[in-house]
């Protein structure tokens, strides 16, 4: 008898070698438990509050050695669709606005951060890619903050300190940290209220109506003869809206951080070889190649490490 | 390939090299099939490591990997050549998996939980490079050498820089609509943007 019941605990025990070895998704479901609840919440209340709070205020928004630059932000919610509106108050001096967006339309990096809309299937979503901790934040604009420490899991993203608003979720601030600890890029509401109508007394020399690309349709027309396709995403990110498998633009989201992939046909020969630029925690990396004959420049653009782009500008493939 | 190099490559995983290192790093990268497959290699150790499944097979040995290493100049392949490509290949193949099985049983001794220190990845003091030393990447380098490889001129390099700072700049905006939408900051992402259009 306790013969028998050591051979199964052997069997079980070889079981859960092959288990862990082959199947990475039992895996990851272990794991889930160690998500802190605390942080998920936050992050999902974070994620609502964007349509359910009316607010304006004042921006900063500083990366590597470069001067500060201050923006107005406002933001309104009416009758089931929000509006936003940035209006730059140093440089340029240009505004985007976004009218009219309905509350029910959420995107998929929105979905990503939402308990209980499991974007992939994936009911442990960030928490298989982020370690997260919740503690005390400084005061933001005035407000008290709760901070959500959010170190990723593995070597493609970025890590990330919000600063969220107690009383409503509100992202009061974000640090974007590299390796060694290394500050890239920083957002802070250097002032904010609520539900006040907006001040209009700021010069403005250009306005940009920001885009929708809606998740299920594809707004964009075909624009390669060439049929890509990237052959490696890391873990979590999914495309933010469907594209046709030739279009100049694919775009790649984790929840938190975000990635574009631009694919240019050119019409000669390229001398083969790559090459990156860095500014604050955007990263743009450039290959040039022939894809079976075809010259291609290969550019990856987003707030990920420039291994990250590297292994995605490898991975574009041909799609037959 | 130099300590220096594996010191690079690593660097570069870990988003720790200088600019200057990059720059001269991506260019020998475009290069050297070596080298490439060396980047495939650590990419996967690391990736175990850091208790993440191994999710791109079509990358280990992706398209372009592949041919580079199968790959010979078009014109008469010699029997040597002939020979040792089947080989070479096995060979990549053979030292990823090799890798992964180390990789996976370092992977207990790596579920500290520290916010922002130093060691989500590289933690226990096991260095990739030690590891993929140790598994036959020389075999690998011995049998795919002969690579013959395209020269780069010397202005390349900064040719290249150049070009990925003028696509960001080409790129920033069309990528900011998408951020705006799918990360939490709203709007906030043009402010990347360094001259916002119409």
């Amino acid at each position: 008898m306790i013969r028998y019941r050591n051979r199964a605990g052997a069997l079980r025990r070889i079981a859960a070698v092959i288990a862990v070895a082959f199947a990475p998704a039992v895996t990851a479901a272990a794991q889930c438990p160690e998500a802190d609840a605390e942080a998920m919440q936050w992050l999902d209340k974070m994620s609502r509050s964007v349509h359910q709070v009316s607010y304006h205020g004042v921006v900063t928004y500083q990366r590597d050695g470069q001067d500060m630059q201050v923006m107005q932000v406002s933001h309104s919610v009416r009758d089931g669709s929000s509006s936003e509106q940035l209006t730059q108050l140093t440089g340029q001096g240009a505004q985007v606005v976004r009218v009219d967006h309905p509350l029910d339309c959420v995107h998929p990096g929105h979905k990503l951060l939402r308990l209980g809309e499991p974007a992939q299937g994936d009911y442990c979503g960030l928490a298989r890619h982020y370690r997260f901790r919740v503690t005390d934040g400084d005061r933001v604009a005035g407000r008290k903050a709760v901070r959500v420490l959010i170190t990723p899991r593995d070597m493609y993203r970025f890590g990330y300190i919000m600063d969220l608003d107690r009383k409503t979720g509100l992202l009061l601030k974000t640090t974007t940290v590299g390796r060694g600890n290394q500050v890239l890029e920083k957002f802070q509401f250097a002032e904010l209220s609520f539900n006040k109508p907006v001040p209009d007394s700021v010069d403005i020399n250009l306005v940009h109506q920001a885009q929708h690309p809606v998740p299920s349709a594809s707004a964009q027309p075909a624009t390669l003869s060439l049929a890509w396709q990237v052959g490696w995403l890391p873990q979590g990110f999914m495309a933010t809206d469907s594209q046709p498998a030739n279009a100049g633009r694919k775009t790649f989201t984790d929840g938190l951080a975000v990635f574009s992939v631009f694919v240019e046909e050119l019409d000669r020969e390229i001398r083969p070889g790559e090459g990156m630029f860095r500014e604050g925690s955007t990263t743009s990396y450039s290959r040039g190649l022939s894809l079976e004959g075809a010259p291609l420049l290969i550019t990856v653009v987003g707030e990920v490490p420039v291994n990250t782009a590297r292994m995605v500008a490898d991975s574009v493939d041909r799609v037959r | 390939m130099s300590e220096q190099l594996r010191e690079s490559l690593s660097a570069l995983m870990d988003d720790e090299a200088s600019e200057l290192e990059l720059q001269r790093l991506l260019k020998q990268l475009g290069n050297d099939a070596e080298l490439r497959a060396t980047w495939v290699r650590y990419n996967n150790a690391r990736a175990v490591m850091s208790g993440q499944e191994i999710s791109h097979p079509q990358v280990d040995i992706s398209a372009r990997v592949r041919q580079a290493i199968d790959g010979t100049p078009a014109e008469s392949p010699s029997l040597r050549e002939r020979l040792f490509r089947p080989l070479a290949s096995f060979a990549v193949a053979a030292s990823v998996a090799a890798t992964v099985v180390i990789g996976g049983q370092q992977l207990a001794q790596l579920s500290g939980d520290e916010a922002f220190s130093n060691g989500t990845v590289a933690a226990g003091g096991v260095s990739p490079v030690g590891m993929v030393n140790s598994l036959g990447a020389t075999t690998v380098q011995a049998s795919y050498g002969t690579q013959s490889v395209p020269t780069l001129q010397p202005a390349a390099r900064t040719a290249y820089g150049e070009l990925a700072r003028q696509r960001m700049e080409m790129y920033m905006q069309e990528h900011a609509e998408h951020a705006a939408l799918n990360s939490p900051h709203g709007l906030i992402p043009f402010a990347r943007v360094t001259e916002i259009r119409e």
